[in-house]
């Protein structure tokens, strides 16, 4: 097999900018090399760099995780590493013997919870866990065993307990795969006309699968159904391998599972991908609209234009999903208003984009820019763009930014932007689904700002409602999202699992609350989370972040005077609250100063803590808001009507 | 130009067992390389099936235990 010139490269490039200590640089690279050459090889080299002697790892976030199998699994080790090097994660795995779940799981005082790990996954296949409907399945309909419904009901229940006894040991994320197809049809083509048959029986179990998930917090079901389907059964695995090695996934396929497992852990540790960004020549219609005409454009039912209309299909589905998306193309603004005004086929429209940037400037620059505008960091922004050299002066700019540089060809347009699930969360919220639209009020309150004569003026032209409520099933999956998500305005960036936030909600000595605020544009849904704890009389403050949509709105006051009531209403005489300094987090740091708290500590990581009294001292909620406060559930607060 | 199948085999069992390349030779073996354990002979022998799109019996894995071997069942192969 010839070697292609680019693979010594990279390895070299990647080894190089890590030993230098560029970490940004060299998880591109390494992202790069797994994109053009994805192999074992590769996985491999990136482990023994990662893991080797030398300079240590620096700039990545470490990612603990325990991989329980029914089968020997671990050779997809490499592969694990390897992908999480390229998405900036340095990843350290536990791994008990094959077959070893319900011993680790069970026993309070096994390895699984000594490694203490940020996420837990159980990878089984249906034939070590539910023989009677895979392989022994005619000797079960034969009354040799005891049962394929039998087996299916004992399935479930056993899984449901398993996950209990985990949840109630272990407050970390679970990924529990669901169970792929037969390889064998044991009843060959009669299987499709059995209403008992194993293909109905695979998919209640499934169904089954999917209540215990639902029922125990921070369970996500992985489909390992549908990951193995995109690849086929005969290619997923591998017999040889399965019988030698009891390691049943062939070694092609390990990368596939790897990335599988990406997309949840990017979003585990905050990088899920908020905004793209992408061109519009050849990117979302063929050709050159400024030499082409509206008209000459390829968009439309047939090739190629079909190919673009479903690129555009897919970026759509993405601002459905609450990305933010945003245009940086070199053309005549006129040109481009002409197509998104007149071309029928034009999926897109322009107000599905926050922030256009249309131009002759460097792209580098725009991608600054809009950045800024909209406030969100360059390592949550995805770059697409068919052109070569405009990805690679963005990758070389701007390092921290994804670059997707599209095919040559438009048909595989929409297998590069959603391949890795760059933008991938585990569960989609309300706010999630409506972000777009949020993004746009945003935009149309920071004109009206513009234009309002002084500041107080256009906090009441707001007309800003604000509800404050305990955190409930309804709002757990937003509150804990917006804990691993928010980046700037959050005073301590403390992260927390659904599971363990839930822990802290059945506990009186804990308030945690989330702020919703709605304004004469629309409702934001749930933009801010306080969380806060009572020891030695005094209300100390544990978790306080405000989505920087609001930010500059005087929600934050609101959110200290809530915190001030709350304690009053406990009869505690002090509020406390620490700021720790992270790259970020500038924008809140003076929280307290601004409010009238004292400075009580510094210490030597920058970390300042302070307090008020409550005796003489209150914070005042601003006059411009309409608020409700639904009582805690230890304290009732009762300032509903305020000012 | 294609690199000959002895440095390919040489620059890949360097990386999957973690040794230096060049002190690779015709006495090198599982016996007297500590990093070839059996784990990481089952992923040589995958990493070798993936570099040269090739597919190998059980019984040559088997075969495979030392440097020399390992060429002499790969160029069988192609």
């Amino acid at each position: 097999m010839t070697e292609t010139a680019a693979k010594p490269d990279r390895r070299l490039a990647i080894r190089e900018s890590w030993q230098a200590g560029d970490v940004h640089a060299a998880t591109q690279t390494a992202r790069l090399l797994l994109l053009e050459q994805p192999g074992l090889t590769n996985y491999r080299f990136l482990r023994q760099l990662l893991t080797g002697a030398g300079p240590t790892a620096s700039g990545l976030k470490p990612l603990r995780v325990a991989l329980l199998s029914s089968f020997s699994i671990e050779f997809v080790h490499d592969a694990l590493i390897a992908f999480g090097f390229a998405n900036g994660l340095q990843i350290d795995i536990y791994q008990p013997g094959f077959g070893q779940i319900r011993q680790e799981i069970l026993d309070p005082a096994s390895g699984l919870y000594a490694f203490s790990a940020d996420v837990a996954i159980l990878a089984v296949e249906g034939e070590d866990w539910l023989p009677e409907i895979y392989n022994d399945f005619l000797d079960a309909n034969d009354g040799q065993g005891s049962g394929p419904d039998a087996a299916l009901q004992r399935f479930g229940q056993d899984m449901a307990a398993l996950l209990q006894a985990f949840r109630a040991a272990s407050s970390c994320p679970v990924l529990l795969h669901n169970l792929a197809a037969p390889r064998v049809r044991r009843a060959g083509i009669a299987d499709a006309r059995l209403p008992s048959g194993q293909a109905q029986r695979v998919a209640k179990a499934n169904a089954a699968l999917f209540e215990v998930a639902a029922k125990v917090v921070d369970t996500h079901l992985v489909d390992y159904a549908g990951l193995v389907a995109r690849y086929g059964l005969n290619n997923w695995y591998d017999a040889r391998m399965r019988l030698y090695a009891k390691a049943p996934i062939a070694g092609g396929m390990l990368g596939h599972l790897a990335q599988e497992y990406m997309r949840y852990f990017r979003a585990f540790r905050g990088l899920t991908r908020k905004c793209l960004v992408v061109d519009l020549d050849n990117t979302l219609w063929g050709g050159v609209v400024g030499e082409d005409g509206v008209d000459g454009i390829a968009l439309g039912t047939d090739y190629p234009g079909n190919a673009f209309v479903e690129f555009q299909r897919a970026v759509l589905d993405l601002h459905r999903r609450g990305v933010i998306l945003a245009i940086a193309s070199k053309n005549n603004a006129a040109d481009v208003d002409e197509v998104f005004a007149t071309h029928r086929s034009m999926l897109l429209r322009k107000e599905h984009f926050a922030e256009l940037q249309i131009h002759w400037e460097l792209k580098s620059e725009s991608l600054r820019r809009i950045a800024q505008r909209l406030n969100i960091g360059l390592e949550h922004m995805v770059f697409a763009d068919d052109n070569p050299a405009e990805c690679a002066l963005v990758r070389r700019e701007l390092p921290m930014v994804t670059v997707i540089e599209l095919p040559r060809r438009p048909e595989m347009y929409v297998d590069a932007l959603c391949a890795e699930g760059l933008f991938d969360v585990p569960s989609l919220s309300d706010e999630d689904r409506r972000r777009g639209q949020l993004y746009q009020q945003r935009a149309q309150a920071e004109s009206m700002r513009s234009s309002s004569g002084n500041i107080e003026d256009y906090y009441r032209d707001l007309a800003m409602e604000l509800q404050i409520a305990p955190v409930d099933a309804s709002s757990i999956t937003r509150a804990a999202q917006l804990t691993q998500k928010t980046n700037q305005y959050n005073l301590t960036t403390t992260r927390y699992s659904e599971a363990e936030m839930s822990a802290r909600l059945v506990d009186p000595d804990w308030v945690v609350s989330v702020i919703t605020v709605e304004d004469r544009f629309g409702n934001h849904g749930i933009v801010g989370v306080v969380m806060a704890r009572v020891l030695d009389g005094a209300l100390h403050i544990d978790n306080f972040l405000l989505s920087c949509r609001v930010i500059g709105r005087t929600v934050e006051t609101a959110m200290l005077a809530y915190l001030c009531d709350v304690a009053r209403e406990r009869g505690l005489k002090r509020l406390h609250g620490h700021i720790i300094p992270t790259a970020k987090n500038v924008p809140i740091r003076d929280l307290f100063d601004k409010h009238g708290f004292d400075k009580s500590a510094v210490d030597e990581a920058g970390s300042t803590r302070w307090g008020m009294a409550l005796d003489d001292h209150r914070v005042a909620w601003p006059p411009w808001f309409r608020v409700s406060c639904k009582a805690t559930a230890a304290a009732a607060v009762t300032n509903s009507d305020v000012e | 130009m294609a690199k000959n199948i002895e440095q390919t085999v040489k620059d890949l069992m360097a990386i999957v067992l973690n040794i230096d390349a060049a002190d690779i030779d015709d006495s090198t073996s599982m016996d007297n390389t500590p990093g070839w354990d059996s784990a990481n002979h089952i992923s040589l022998v995958l990493a070798l099936e993936e570099e040269f799109a090739i597919s190998f019996e059980v019984s040559e894995f088997e075969m495979m235990t030392n440097y020399v071997d390992v060429v002499q069942v790969v160029n069988a192969k192609l």
